[in-house]
């Protein structure tokens, strides 16, 4: 009796084993037949090989390039303010001007531009043969309307006036004040003078920004919620495919005005599980390396090694001190605390070499920048006197370190941070974490002691970090560093029309930073990226810039 | 009789709508109500707060929220507009989650399919085998993979399937037939089986010796059709509200970090992320997407077992 109930249970495993058996080899051996053609990248390989061979030098691009994605939180130029959005918006879109690899303005829809002798008038002459995807000439008309609808409250922009905030009139119509930028007028066809309010020489760089690039009116107002669907862009590429969560296929647009991207196709994928086993197993042509993977790439006998490129990117990781928070408001204790930790052990340990300490603020790439060292040295003795001289000394606070988290892990950097304070200051500092959002918002409000952070450069100015985040009345003043001194300073560099003064006017206020501890600067940040040998011309740029069109992939 | 199953599922239906916009209000709130707004997280590094506040304004987030909450239900309500995602600004919120279900839903039918198949037979056979040295093996056995968390579990189901056997690719999902399906199917299954099995064992336990079950057995009935068609009818059958409830919980909880931790695009990854950045509208509407399959489910299963039992079908009433 109980020997056939122990066959049918044993009866009805069986059959499961089977069927999961069954299931799993139809989907292996199916799995086998399809790695080559269904899988994302690979069906395409074989069309776009022929494309390559069919075309060979003409005008019209070929290959495909694939790589890891994400999907973006937008693709309208007005309103993305992230790194993420604008990797796909300098090359479905463009503006006026835009930066080559080297960080230099170049004409883009502006093939050039005159500069009235104050430095406040800019007069751009558009590209005659610049054109949307639709085929529709660009005109000045549509510069002007794409800057005031960027500046519009109903666009809901948070960078609008950060980055056209210096035109005349501007912040009347971000305000609500006004329909029109007064500082923008139609010359012509192609024609578009605008005046900002002071000779700010950096004003070119940020209309490199995607705030202020090219959209179509057409379109916008046909479909205000969903034109970035389709968008029809004046940039070397179409959005040609937007499967959320799945991928996004950019094509070239061969009638680009300037001329006819070499590469045909990019695709990204942008789920998945990890990009180096995918890209070991031949499905992507790039991808980025993470920490725990780099000495694997980094060692020499690894087959990975010569596809390993390390790629410095324009942000600063730092540890900010509220100037007007006990016991940071004492510039002594910054500076104490500052000179107590070794930051070269810490990236050598922590960090396996693979990210280099900040040798200043202005990250390397920046005009200003200098390989030389201008931060505090590794010195516990000195910091101990410091601290001992400083109005707090013996008779600390508590002391909370803020870093943006969930709370559950401290970062290895922070930890070891924490540890160089206790044991060369004596001084147990807590750390507070809390969500992204939170974080900023309390930094804003000035509720932290301390906080490590980084800054990622919008444009390669100093102006970009100095001024921004140390002008005393700057809404990103996030250390509440306040000096009438390097306020003068700073206002001067605006407006410097002498490039070599202004950068040495730049390098003072640096060091003077420095030299205060109003930051401990703490790192570079570094890119680890592997690229298959058959992808070339492919560039590493620091900052987000159009940077497929000379893509060529020959598998 | 009819009449009353159909009166029941209308009475059933009336606590649908009423269910929803308690659950919505309390979502409403609470997500709006914690320190930071979605504004300030992707805003990121850009810190101004006069330009956060006319953005704010703009999406009416200024508002008290009890005022923003009658702002959603309208819009809702007469136009399905469920508001904006701040994450995907593109796009309106079901054609942003619609993919994502529809991933999640392939996914989690396989190890739907397994938690029943083996979790129910175990558990019957368990019961069974009481008092033997089977039954807390069997039991135990199950019960060790459920005590293994998700996220130790994934990690480790990819280090053996994806690495060492090279079998499986190592995250993502490719569709219902293909190999990217194993992981995640032995991830969501493996722990809902005990679960499945301890309530079958218990259920079967109960009714092993009732009268009936004994007149079977003087009957001369052989085991194996005592268990099947007396006990397992019996105990088992009534258990599947539970059950069914039961594995849609473990499903969507199993998805969360199954689907976070192997980068598949799913509803699970989804809700992860979009709480984690409050993106207050589509946490909201994933929350009344999942209590609408809760509800569904429930009342599927509730009705079939009533059409099912004789008990309730003949006394031609329903409580």
């Amino acid at each position: 009796m109980s020997n056939r109930l122990t066959l049918a249970v044993l009866g009805v495993a069986a059959a499961l084993i089977l069927a999961l058996a069954v299931v799993l080899i139809v989907v292996v051996a199916g799995g086998d037949g399809d790695k080559d053609t269904a899988g994302s990248g690979g069906a395409q390989t074989p069309s776009a090989s022929e494309d390559g061979n069919g075309n060979g030098d003409s005008e019209a691009g070929a290959g495909e390039l694939r790589l890891r994605g994400d999907d973006p939180l937008t693709l309208d130029p007005a309103t993305a303010q992230d790194a993420g959005s604008a990797f796909y918006i300098v090359e479905i879109f463009s503006g006026l001007v835009r930066l080559d690899k080297d960080l230099q303005v170049q004409p883009d829809l502006a093939e050039r531009w005159d500069i009235s002798p104050d430095g406040k008038t800019y007069t751009f002459h558009l590209n005659p043969d610049a054109t949307f995807h639709d085929g529709r000439l660009v005109t000045a008309e549509d510069v002007k309307y794409s800057f005031e609808r960027a500046l519009s409250g109903s666009t809901a922009s948070i960078v609008a006036e950060n980055f056209l905030g210096d035109i005349v009139g501007a912040k009347d119509v971000s305000r609500g004040r006004a329909e029109e930028v007064s500082g923008i007028s139609i010359a012509g066809d192609t024609t578009i003078e605008i005046t900002i309010d002071a000779p700010k020489p950096y004003f070119l760089y940020k209309l490199t920004y995607p705030t202020g690039f090219v959209v179509d009116r057409r379109q916008v107002e046909a479909n205000p919620r969903r034109w970035t669907n389709k968008p029809n862009g004046t940039g070397p590429y179409k959005l040609k495919e937007w499967r959320l969560g799945e991928e996004i296929v950019l094509e070239a647009y061969d009638k680009h005005y300037l001329g006819a991207p070499k590469l045909k196709t990019v695709r990204l994928e942008l789920s998945g599980g990890s990009a180096l086993i995918e890209y070991e197993d031949g499905n992507l042509d790039l991808t980025g390396v993470g920490l725990d993977d780099l000495p694997r790439v980094q060692d020499p006998s690894d087959d990975l090694n010569a596809e390993y490129h390390q790629v410095p990117r324009q942000s600063i990781d730092y540890i900010g001190f509220n100037t007007t928070a006990p016991p940071f408001d004492d510039e002594k204790v910054r500076q104490a605390f500052a000179l107590a930790v070794d930051r070269k052990k810490i990236a050598e340990v922590s960090l396996q070499g693979a990210i280099p300490t900040a040798t200043g603020i202005i990250p390397p790439g920046v005009p200003g920048f200098t390989s030389d060292d201008k931060t505090y040295g590794f010195d516990p003795n000195r910091a101990r006197e410091l601290l001992a001289e400083s109005s707090y000394a013996g008779d600390l606070p508590e002391i909370t370190m803020a870093e943006s988290g969930a709370g559950a892990t401290v970062g290895p950097t922070t930890e070891a941070i924490v540890q160089f304070w206790r044991e060369e200051l004596g001084v147990e500092v807590n750390i507070q974490q809390a969500e992204s959002g939170t974080f900023f918002s309390d930094i804003d409000q000035g509720r932290y002691q301390m906080f490590h952070i980084g800054w990622i450069m919008d444009y390669p100015d100093p102006e970009d970090v100095l001024d921004v985040l140390f002008y005393s009345t700057s809404k990103q003043n996030n250390t509440r560093y306040a000096n009438a001194e390097i306020d003068a300073m700073l206002e001067a560099a605006r407006v410097e029309q002498d490039s070599e003064a202004r950068l040495a006017t730049y390098q003072d206020v640096e060091k003077r930073l420095i030299e205060s501890a109003v930051w401990i600067p703490m790192f570079f940040d570094v890119a680890h990226v592997l690229v298959k040998p058959y992808v070339q011309g492919f560039e590493f740029p620091p900052m987000v810039i159009e940077r497929f069109r000379d893509v060529v992939v020959q598998r | 009789m009819t009449d009353g199953l159909a009166a029941y599922i209308v009475r059933r239906l009336l606590f649908v709508p009423i269910t929803l916009l308690i659950v919505s209000l309390a979502t409403f709130y609470i997500t709006r109500w914690g320190p930071g707004d979605p504004v300030s997280v992707y805003s990121g590094q850009f810190r101004d707060e006069e330009a956060f506040d006319r953005v704010r304004h703009q999406y009416g987030l200024d508002k008290p929220i009890i005022q923003q909450y009658g702002i959603w239900l309208r819009d809702v309500v007469t136009d399905g507009d469920f508001g904006v995602s701040f994450r995907y600004r593109d796009r309106d919120i079901p054609e942003v989650i619609g993919p994502r279900i529809w991933v999640s839903a392939r996914l989690g039918l396989y190890a739907f399919i397994i938690t029943f198949l083996v979790g129910i037979p175990t558990g019957i056979y368990a019961a069974v085998r009481q008092g033997t040295w089977l039954d807390p093996v069997i039991i135990g056995f199950f019960l060790l993979f459920q005590s293994i968390p998700v996220v130790v579990a994934v990690p480790m189901l990819v280090m053996l399937f994806a690495v060492w056997l090279d079998w499986v690719p190592p995250g993502g999902f490719d569709g219902l037939v293909s190999r990217s399906m194993l992981i995640p199917t032995l991830a969501l299954s493996v722990p809902g089986i005990a679960g499945v099995a301890r309530l079958a064992r218990t259920a079967t336990l109960s009714t092993l010796h009732d009268d009936f079950v004994r007149t079977a057995r003087a009957k001369g009935l052989d085991e194996a059709t005592v268990v099947f068609r007396h006990v397992a009818r019996n105990s088992v059958v009534p258990l599947m509200t539970t059950v069914v409830g039961l594995s849609l919980v473990g499903l969507i909880e199993g998805a969360l970090f199954t689907e976070t931790l192997l980068g598949i695009p799913g509803i699970g990854s989804f809700i992860y992320e979009a709480v984690r950045s409050q993106d207050y509208n589509v946490v909201l509407a994933v929350v009344l997407l999942i209590t609408v399959a809760f509800m569904v489910a429930n009342l599927v299963v509730d009705v079939a077992l009533i059409a099912l039992d004789p008990r309730v079908r003949d006394s031609g009433s329903v409580r």
